[in-house]
């Protein structure tokens, strides 16, 4: 499927007096397919905000190279922004506007159909609120407004910068299934932001997570999950010297196993059952003394790979990185590569 | 064009602007009536009549005082302080009672009659009325741009319009519109309104050829400048990206800025012409059409004048317009919009 996005190594270098340049974005890649909604998943402060201001052409960039339908942006984007809706960073609009006011004048600025502003406002369910001036609107209602001008212009590709933000339970319910009825029955390609796993798992069909301005990995979201959240099992055997051999057997045994030898047990991943490891074991001879299924949880994965854990008491959220785990994105990405081979680029 | 007209449509919404317009008709209003009263074709009988009254009291007072040598010493008198007086008490006794009493009081001296002149002082009041407009749109524009950018509603709009130099020129061009068409409309509606009043409550004068040529001339330079004026508040609230900074900038020129004028005017004697540092000298200029300036000498007295005409005024000023366009421009045009 072509490609509606083509991002490649593209930087974005902050310099302020007196500081340390700030590499917000150091050499980004990303593809996104058409038809389909793509996360674009990574902690605060990973540069996904950057990544799509400069697609869209609100501030420069220091290196790179950025196509939007097969077109060279920023210096094609006059051309190919008709065909774009996009919201950056939940814009407060005009207080004394009301919310369909501010949907007319842009409809208006660029030649749109007048009724074009109730249908949107009827998709995003802000129907009822149209005439009442921006001032009164909750953070999710503007996120709503924000939503239904990009919108306006029926893009082929829609552009959302953490859209949830703001939205109540059953906004983001509503919210997501216009997103996947948008991409699945209208063909629209969206991209969506976020710096929740869990989001972007309901919502999207691929994915590329970013941690300090780089990717760390990209696919489709199931297969991403595949690679990670399988469960591992943790062998100890009855006798502890004999590891090096219970490794060269499980490996020799059958393909698509992997296993890592620790101290004094094998972690096994990737094996059909349980069972299946404990009879190619004992068929060599090999007894086992404790075997445990660890169940690897998809965020920890996630918090590997963009180098942050979680704090306590905090599932989802992925945050500020844990003193003492700091792992410079090069290593990162490096541990992202073996861990799950053919979906990296 | 589709954004240059959803731009004036913006602009034309605000609430400001609404409350702008209404303060500006509601001010010409109140210097309409405040011609109106004071203005008047003449006195009337019944105020002839009571002024003579007035003046007849007065005289026959001065009469009686300057009769009676002994009128301010005598023991009940009602002016005893006045032999103490400095100034009064050293005068002739004559003298005094004229000083005190008003002697030969005329009628005229009881009543005022002010006649609004609409050819000679009317032009001065629709160039007053040109400017408060001009000022009033000026901040109106940087309001509406500096709004859009603390807002976030530049930054939408650039991404619906990524051509940058567009989204400025129809905000400028919406802003010099809507300038035009206030300073039109209340140049029309001033002038209605004080030709209304000249003709019923004072002198319309002689409104001939040289008189409309005249003075199209001065007040078509100040509708000018109110365009200058415009830019110029554009422009700094897109360089400012927040009307506090653009308002800052002007309110603080227009008060400290002239103040330090002030100042350097009378220290620095190096300077020739010290009011040239003044943007007001420039501005009269600009709108008299000629201004002279002069430097006397200080030992002979003689006076080496300077004469501005409108076209200096106009390429100075002209000239500081186009520096701030053009560095709103740039930095528009260069900077990150986020
Ligand atoms: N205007 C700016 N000036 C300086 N640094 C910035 C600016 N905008 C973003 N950054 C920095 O760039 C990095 C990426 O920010 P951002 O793209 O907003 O992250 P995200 O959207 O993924 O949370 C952050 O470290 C942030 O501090
Ligand atoms: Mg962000």
């Amino acid at each position: 499927m072509p490609s509606v996005i083509e991002i490649s190594g593209l930087r974005k270098t902050y310099r302020k007096l007196l500081r340390q340049p700030h590499n917000a974005l150091d050499g980004l890649d990303m593809e996104v397919a058409a038809g389909q909604v793509h996360g674009f998943l990574g902690p605060n402060g990973s540069g996904k905000t950057t990544t799509l201001r400069a697609l869209l052409g609100l501030i420069g960039t220091d290196g790179g190279t950025m196509r939007l339908f097969g077109e060279a942006v920023p210096r094609r984007l006059p051309h190919v922004i008709a065909r774009i809706g996009a919201v950056v960073e939940s814009p407060q609009f005009f207080r004394h506007f009301s919310g369909r006011l501010t949907l007319q004048l842009l409809a208006e600025s660029a030649g749109l159909a007048p009724a074009r502003v109730d249908e949107v406002l009827e998709q995003v369910g802000l129907r009822d609120q149209a005439k009442q001036s921006v001032k009164g609107y909750s953070l999710g209602m503007r996120q709503r407004l924000a939503v239904a001008q990009a919108l306006l212009k029926q893009p082929e590709l829609l552009v959302l910068d953490e859209p949830a933000n703001g939205l109540d339970p059953a906004g983001i319910h509503h919210m997501r299934a216009l997103l996947q009825w948008l991409a699945h029955e209208q063909g629209v390609t969206v991209l969506v932001s976020s710096h929740l796993l869990s989001e972007v798992q309901q919502l999207c069909d691929s994915m590329t997570i970013v941690s300090r301005g780089r990717r760390i990995v990209d696919g489709k979201v199931a297969d991403i999950i595949a690679g990670h959240s399988g469960s591992q099992l943790s062998v100890r055997l009855a006798d502890a010297g004999q590891i090096r051999e219970a490794v060269e057997v499980l490996v020799g045994a059958e393909g698509g196993v992997s296993v890592a030898a620790e101290r004094e047990r094998l972690v096994v991943t990737g094996a059909p059952e349980a069972a299946w490891v404990t009879k190619t074991l004992a068929d060599a001879g090999l007894y086992l003394s404790e075997l445990t299924t660890e169940t690897k949880n998809l965020e920890s994965v996630f918090l590997e790979l963009t180098g942050t854990a979680p704090q306590a008491g905090q599932a989802v959220q992925v945050g500020q990185p844990v003193p003492g785990t700091e792992e410079t994105p090069a290593a990162a990405a490096t541990a992202a590569e073996t861990a799950i081979g053919g979906d990296q680029r | 064009m589709n954004l240059f007209k959803a731009e004036l449509h913006r602009i034309a919404r605000r609430r400001l602007t609404l409350l702008f317009g209404l303060l500006a008709v509601g001010a010409l209003l109140v210097m309409t009536a405040i011609m109106w009263f004071n203005s008047s074709t003449g006195p009337s009988g019944a105020d002839l009549a009571a002024a003579q009254e007035m003046a007849d009291a007065a005289n026959a007072q001065y009469e009686t005082c300057a009769a009676d040598e002994d009128y301010f010493a005598a023991p009940d008198s009602e002016y005893s302080w006045v032999e103490e007086d400095p100034v009064l008490g050293e005068m002739p006794h004559e003298q005094a009672c004229a000083e005190l009493f008003w002697g030969d009081s005329q009628p005229e001296d009881f009543i005022y009659v002010y006649t609004f002149q609409f050819d000679q002082e009317g032009v001065f009041l629709l160039i007053g009325v040109a400017i408060v407009t001009g000022l009033l749109v000026m901040l109106l524009a940087a309001s509406a741009i500096g709004a859009e950018w603390s807002s976030g509603g530049m930054a939408n709009l650039m991404v619906w319009h990524p051509n940058r130099l567009k989204v400025w020129g129809a905000k400028l061009a919406a802003a010099l519109v809507l300038c035009a068409v206030a300073v039109a409309a209340m140049l029309v509606l001033a002038f209605a309104l004080l030709y209304l009043t000249a003709s019923v409550r004072g002198d319309t004068g002689t409104m001939d050829g040289p008189w409309w040529e005249h003075t199209l001339a001065r007040v078509g330079r100040t509708a000018v400048l109110a365009l200058g004026m415009t830019v110029i508040g554009s422009a700094l609230a897109m360089l400012g990206r927040h009307t506090a900074i653009a308002g800052g900038v002007i309110v603080g020129y227009l008060t400290v800025g002239e103040l330090l004028v002030t100042f350097v005017r009378f220290g620095a004697s190096g300077i020739k012409y010290p009011d040239l540092l003044s943007l007001y000298t420039w501005i009269g200029a600009w709108i008299e059409g000629r201004m002279r300036l002069d430097h006397w000498d200080p030992v002979t007295g003689a006076s080496d004048p300077m004469v501005l005409t409108a076209t200096d005024a106009g390429l100075l000023l002209g000239a500081i317009m186009l520096v701030f366009a053009g560095l709103a421009t740039w930095s528009f045009a260069k900077r990150d919009a986020a």
